[in-house]
């Protein structure tokens, strides 16, 4: 510490009062992080070791976690909730990506309209959507009588009662809901990048699709990184959709992790130990996720 | 530096520790770390639930007492009018009735339970008779006593009673019976040519045979269902006895003849299109008030729901439901839900609740008289069943006497085992039944069906009792 020789009146340096000034203002969210956060996560990682009913708690090591592999209700909505991220997550970040490269012409008019309009989806209501989804693709719901007088099928669709239709309309539900959310971080990325670029591109005679992939894309990468590590996460945990749009699916079809969770915990006979484990297991597969994308994308290393 | 970040981090730490130590019961610690578990799930569904549990939970003050229950048409009716009734001895009570969905109400009690925190419950709330077991077995502390509380429990249906009775002690006021009736309209059965009488003590294969005959004359399916839940498979076995569970708590339904029948059974009602599925319980009430269906088979709790269209008065009736065939003990008279008052032991005026309890819902003949024309809340309590006013003619159904019919087929239920696993064993025979209506092997579904059932039970490591 031979930076901080200088000594001033009351004994400290400069540096270190910066310092405990910087760290007393930290303090308050440090506790409060600590209760609110860090405790309940290591409470809760203890619970994942225990097992039993309601309270009867006991300990019992990792029994909770070998158990999960023979859990076959488990490794269903786990493979329900992999498909959704690998089908859903992609399709939404492409269109995101390229409303995003529409919007931000300079000569289109009435810009602020079309964004709005396509980002306030997200800002409604996760359970009043799905509900609503959930009638618009019942037996009679508005989506059948379309299709039926515009002549495409001729007897109404069992959108929620078949297997992948019902997988289909939550991919469907989530696209419409998240794509405006990450559109706008690609917009945000995008003023950053200078338009004397665009116009450099377009003198060589770059047609848009190579501007788009040779010069957009590169540069917004730490942007679609984070969109991408934000939506692995956010599919990952999936939870409303699946109870209010599909209840699960048809024979847990459309099941997700999260769902399963919230079964084991309050509609049986409560074990929250158990549940507290697949909570870990879903931990741990966003933070592999997470850093495997890091990895991939992050270019600063 | 270094030593200031040390210093913070292990301060850091001390606190974390220190609210490890301090904290009075594993009570709280479990409740945050349910919390956390469930945070990654629950989040909007728990909360929902808690915060509006959090403004009306039990009243603190001398004369009101909190409720909680659901179906505006059916059970806040019934204790509108109970608290009417109980007004005239006791002019300063009142009621504060809260409109909550039963599985609203299941979420608070796993809640309150597992972290030992009672306070967000009610007075008084209404309890599923197939959760009874369950949530008593689980959570005793909850539920107050009630077996010398001043309700008469001979003057209640025993099967009923059996329900919400735990280690021979009384946790519950047995409220509405949940006879399973066949409902049907009428008018339709007159286009196709057959009367209610056709479908009287009949069995499922000449449903379904009179069934097509009506779909191939009106296009109307005879009855609808959700498609995610087992109520008629439910029913259908305690129709003939026969449960998911024997007497000790343990499983029965691999190799479970008559269960197998009742799914086969439920096969052919889907297959020959006289059972219209849909997705949800406000499209299966609409199938019935827009005369989509021509009846429906489900508790006499479905005729509340019904009278609500009003311009289909008359042209409605009911009768029992068929039965089982090549099924031993098959009748033509189940059970299907059915719901008993219970008193938390959150409240702070006990005796108000139960005496109020005892002087309306078990002892008023009067008040289930009021309640029965437009609720359809046919009574456990014996004394009222035989009021007059179930004899009367009632008019949205023709004219026949439908009260005193339902207390005829009460008397002749089969009564049945649920237990604690209850609801583990209904998700797993839906999700079988979904399964074999898309054509896979009954007996591999009921198999897997069995070890799902197993797993759940071996993961929460209770003995059943």
């Amino acid at each position: 510490m031979a930076k901080a020789a200088k000594t001033v009146k009351n004994g400290f340096s400069l540096e270190k009062k910066e310092n405990r000034t910087g760290w007393i203002f930290l303090a308050p969210a440090v506790v409060l992080i600590a209760v609110m956060s860090f405790y309940p996560m290591i409470r809760a990682l203890i619970l994942s070791f225990e097992t039993g009913a309601g309270k009867n708690m006991r300990w019992t090591g990792i029994t909770n976690y070998t158990r999960m592999f023979q859990d076959k209700l488990f490794i269903q909505s786990l493979g329900n909730t992999f498909l959704y991220l690998i089908i859903q997550v992609p399709i939404m970040l492409v269109l995101a990506l390229i409303f995003a490269t529409l919007l931000n012409n300079k000569n289109l008019r009435c810009k602020g309209l079309f964004r709005t309009m396509i980002f306030l989806p997200c800002a409604t209501s996760l359970v009043s959507y799905a509900i609503i989804f959930r009638s618009l693709f019942a037996n009679d719901g508005f989506v059948n009588r379309i299709l039926m007088s515009i002549g495409l099928i001729s007897s109404p669709v069992a959108w929620l009662t078949t297997t992948w239709t019902a997988r289909l309309v939550i991919i469907l539900a989530l696209v419409w809901r998240w794509t405006g959310y990450n559109m706008v971080f690609y917009l945000a990325g995008l003023q950053n990048i200078d338009y004397s670029v665009y116009e450099a591109a377009a003198i060589d005679g770059a047609s848009p699709w190579t501007t788009f992939w040779k010069i957009t894309v590169p540069l917004l990468k730490p942007t679609i990184l984070l969109t991408a590590i934000m939506s692995t996460n956010g599919t990952l945990q999936l939870f409303d959709e699946s109870v209010n749009l599909t209840a699960g699916g048809p024979a847990n079809t459309t099941m997700t992790m999260s769902h399963y969770i919230y079964n084991l915990s309050f509609q049986g006979a409560p074990n929250f130990g158990y549940a507290s484990a697949l909570a870990f297991v879903i931990l741990i597969l966003v933070a592999i996720l997470a850093f495997v994308q890091m990895k991939a994308g992050d270019s600063r290393d | 530096m270094k030593k200031l970040l040390t210093l913070a981090l292990a301060g850091a730490t001390a606190v974390s520790l220190c609210a490890c130590g301090s904290s009075a019961s594993t009570g709280t610690a479990a409740s945050t770390a349910a919390s956390t578990a469930a945070s990654a799930a629950a989040s909007t569904a728990a909360s929902a639930a808690v915060s509006a549990a959090a403004s009306t939970a039990a009243g603190g003050g001398s004369d009101e007492l909190t409720v909680w229950c659901w179906d505006p048409a059916f059970n806040i009716y019934a204790m509108q009018e109970a608290e009417k009734v109980y007004q005239k001895t006791d002019p300063n009570f009142k009621l504060n009735i809260v409109e909550t969905p039963w599985e609203d109400i299941q979420t608070a009690l796993t809640t309150a339970g597992t972290s030992g925190d009672y306070s967000t419950l009610p007075d008084i709330f209404l309890c599923q008779d197939n959760a009874f077991q369950k949530n008593v077995q689980n959570y005793p502390d909850m539920f107050t006593d009630l077996t010398n509380s001043g309700v008469d429990y001979s003057q209640f249906g025993a099967s009923k009673v059996a329900y919400s009775t735990v280690g021979g002690k009384n946790y519950g006021v047995p409220f509405d019976s949940g006879c399973v009736i066949g409902c049907y309209r009428t008018d339709i059965l007159q286009q196709a040519g057959y009367t209610i009488d056709d479908f009287k003590d009949i069995t499922w294969s000449r449903y379904i045979e009179i069934g097509k005959d009506i779909l191939a004359k009106t296009g109307m399916p005879l009855l609808s269902a959700r498609a995610d839940e087992t109520d008629p498979i439910m029913y259908m076995l305690q129709s003939a006895g026969a449960s998911l569970f024997d007497e000790k708590g343990n499983p029965t339904i691999n190799g479970n003849e008559t269960l197998k029948t009742v799914m086969s059974t439920y096969k052919e009602l889907i297959d020959s299109g006289i059972l219209l599925q849909v997705n949800s319980w406000d499209e299966y009430i609409g199938t019935l008030t827009n005369g989509q269906v021509a009846g429906t088979v489900n508790g006499c709790w479905i005729l509340a729901s019904i009278q609500t269209a009003k311009d289909q008065s008359g042209k409605w009736d009911i009768t029992n439901m068929p039965k089982l065939e090549n099924v031993a003990n098959a009748t033509n008279y189940s059970n299907n839900g059915g719901s008993s008052w219970a008193v938390s032991t959150n409240t702070k005026n006990a005796e108000l609740a139960e005496k109020f309890l005892a002087a309306t819902f078990a002892g008023s003949t009067d008040f289930y008289a009021t309640i029965l024309p437009s609720s359809g809340a046919i009574a456990t309590y014996i004394p009222a069943a035989k009021s007059d006013i179930y004899n009367e003619p009632q008019e949205f159904f023709g004219g026949d006497k439908i009260f005193s019919k339902i207390v005829d087929y009460s008397a002749k239920i089969p009564s049945n085992n649920t237990g604690v696993y209850y609801y583990e064993a209904r998700s797993a025979i839906a999700t079988a039944n979904t399964n074999i209506l898309n054509g896979a092997d009954i007996d591999s579904e009921l198999k897997t069906a069995q070890e799902t059932v197993e797993f759940a039970m071996q993961g929460s490591g209770t003995s059943t009792q």
